[in-house]
């Protein structure tokens, strides 16, 4: 009897395959029920400037119930959270280094007695130092991996266990095609996001099996904002750097629509296809031809 | 240069490396000879480390072992001298002189705490002072903390990416410099499949698995676009190997003689062979090209996505009050 279903499942397999493609298909042509978010509190790290600031404002725009920004610059979160008070949604700011292990379970707990249980927690905080291994200077080389990577395991240890308790929640990460991609230059951001990328996909795989809690990576590619300043790309009328907006409208869209992963834009997708199949030597010869080896040469970063 | 040129310039050489790569494969080219190279391995003392200076002593390397467990470290050392003895003696060199030199190979060990930058830079400065110039860095050491994410201590998941991914920060900061000078040397990572492909539960080490292959992959194309070409780096991704840091993992029972954990001299050898004629990394699939749901069903399909919760499951019956447990 054993044999007969795992004969079964053999043969369902490449069945279930092809029903995924095809649902993904239907998914890009057929508009998918969105999920409200009237219920739902909304917390961003890194919402002060940048993607997280449309994000905080995208998410009051859709109809979120409340807005929690945390970052480093209060100058910034304060702007930030009084634009959002206007629109009509309540929002609230904590000064917050995602990087600091103490400080974000010290907030956290600030934050369920002031504000609320945290419903959808979206870890956008990052930053970059944007140098060779040999140039780069090793307590930034940390800071990096602190705030991108292990801030965000400290995060879902903050708020991970009350969205279990509800079945209710939903973990976003705001990552970066160049965790799957590497250039040079960026060695310190690309190492930290691939981590990122890991610890989301795992994290993914294990929540399957919670029901009401679930979770999404969106992986851009160049974003317009301040971090990635100076940076060039090649050919940027076939690769237009992504506006922020956009980003976020995505990301949103993504919760409300409980899509895993996102790559944006689309045209990625190819160059993780191309990742799969080339020699290393032909990756290289392309990378030099985009411009790869060299986009990082006028980074300026955030002023 | 015109883009349109260019453009077919680059196609060429794209489907020129796919000819030398079928014809690697069909002519397989020979191996480098290390001798008399000081070669750094980290985690020397247990697994893969140990099975690494093994294969290195037999092709009369000089070797380094760095572990943090230092009887560990100095059994690796003693298993090492025994196959230096066992050597057939060279034939020698006459040098400039004229006169007949034999070179007898060596083994010095080092406490090394490599998640710890001041002891990697300091053990590195008596490297250079003790044995001289470093041309294979082969970062190996790895750790897994053998928790849920949530029932981790903080510390652990400090612990593990300060061992699987950091480290390789300072032991290559410390030794790629000379190598720059030098227009030679060799790095190599030791990653693991857990760096291609995730599962669930294991969440601290397939980030610092995913952040090592980043970091490798990076430095690679810094080094191309450096022109360092004299400078190789190669990427290990075994598949589960029988060391036992990860005893108890399993896939699905059915399709487990499909995948079964890698012997570990197999592993070593097949890495020997990548290491000793140059290969980069290693090409692999990766499965975001299917959509998420597809994943999900073969992971599924494989017992894949929960193949480490047994394991985590027998680490938390074992009393193990130390709480890590490096590779055996």
């Amino acid at each position: 009897m054993m044999d007969t279903k795992l004969l079964g499942c053999v043969v369902l397999f490449p069945i279930q395959i092809l029903f995924c493609i095809l649902k993904a298909t239907v998914r890009l042509l057929v508009p998918l029920k969105r999920k409200d978010l009237v219920a739902d509190v909304v917390l961003i790290t890194g919402g002060g400037r940048g993607i997280g600031r449309h994000l905080a404002k995208e998410f009051a725009k859709q109809g979120a119930r409340k807005v929690i920004l945390w970052g480093r610059t209060e100058k910034c979160l304060r702007e930030t959270c009084e634009e959002i008070a206007m629109t009509g949604t309540e929002c609230h700011y904590f000064v917050c280094d995602v990087g600091n292990r103490e400080e974000v379970y010290q907030q956290a707990k600030v934050v369920r007695e002031k504000v609320g249980d945290v419903t959808i927690l979206v870890n956008n905080a990052a930053v970059v130092h944007g140098k060779t291994l040999m140039k780069s200077d090793d307590d930034a080389l940390l800071k990096t991996q602190h705030i991108n990577t292990l801030g965000q395991f400290w995060t879902m240890k903050a708020f991970l266990p009350r969205m279990l308790e509800l079945c209710h929640g939903h973990v976003v990460c705001i990552n970066s095609i160049l965790s799957l991609s590497s250039i040079p230059g960026a060695i310190d951001y690309c190492t930290s996001k691939a981590s990122a990328y890991a610890f989301m996909e795992s994290l993914t795989l294990g929540l399957l099996d919670c029901p009401g809690v679930d979770c999404t990576t969106v992986l851009p590619f160049h974003t317009d904002t301040e971090m990635f300043q100076g940076m060039r790309v090649r050919f940027p009328h076939l690769f237009p750097p992504l506006h922020p907006e956009v980003v976020a409208q995505r990301t949103v869209d993504a919760v409300r629509t409980n899509t895993a992963f996102v790559v944006l834009p689309w045209t990625m997708h190819l160059l993780v296809i191309l990742k799969s199949l080339l020699p290393q030597c032909a990756l290289e010869e392309i990378h030099k031809f985009a411009g790869s080896y060299t986009c990082m040469n006028t980074f300026k970063g955030r002023t | 240069m015109n883009i349109v040129v260019e453009f077919f310039v680059v196609s060429f050489k794209v489907m020129w490396s796919f000819v030398l790569a079928g014809a690697k494969w069909l002519i397989k080219p020979e191996e480098k000879s290390v001798e008399g190279q000081v070669c750094v391995i980290t985690g020397g003392g247990s697994g893969l480390g140990r099975l690494f200076a093994a294969e290195f002593a037999r092709r009369r390397a000089t070797l380094v072992l760095w572990d943090v467990n230092r009887r560990a470290n100095e059994e690796t050392a003693e298993l090492v001298r025994d196959i230096y003895r066992e050597m057939v003696p060279p034939k020698g060199f006459r040098n400039s002189v004229g006169e007949l030199q034999l070179f007898q190979p060596q083994v010095y060990t080092y406490v090394c705490d490599v998640s710890k930058r001041e002891s990697v830079y300091s053990t590195a400065e008596k490297v250079r002072r003790e044995v001289g110039n470093v041309t294979f860095l082969i970062n190996n050491a790895g750790v897994v903390s053998g928790h849920h994410l949530l029932e981790c201590p903080d510390e652990l998941i400090e612990k593990t990416m300060m061992v699987n991914c950091h480290a390789h920060f300072w032991t290559t900061k410390a030794f790629l410099p000379k190598m720059l000078e030098l227009n030679q040397g060799h790095i190599v990572t030791v990653a693991s499949s857990l760096g291609l492909f995730s599962t669930a539960g294991v969440e601290d080490y397939c980030a610092s698995k995913f952040g090592a292959i980043g970091f490798h992959e990076s430095l690679s194309h810094e080094l191309k676009a450096a022109s360092k070409d004299g400078i190789k780096m190669t990427l290990v991704c075994p598949f589960l190997v029988d060391t036992g840091m990860f005893k108890g993992c399993k896939i699905r029972k059915e399709m487990a003689p499909f995948f079964p954990p890698l012997k570990a001299e197999y592993c070593v050898e097949r890495a020997m062979r990548a290491i000793l004629t140059d290969q980069p990394m290693v090409c692999t699939p990766r499965t975001m090209v299917l959509p998420f749901d597809a994943i999900v069903c073969m992971y599924r399909f494989l017992g894949a996505d929960k193949c480490m919760y047994p394991f985590l499951a027998q680490r938390k019956e074992s009393t193990n009050n130390n709480g890590m447990k490096p590779g055996m």
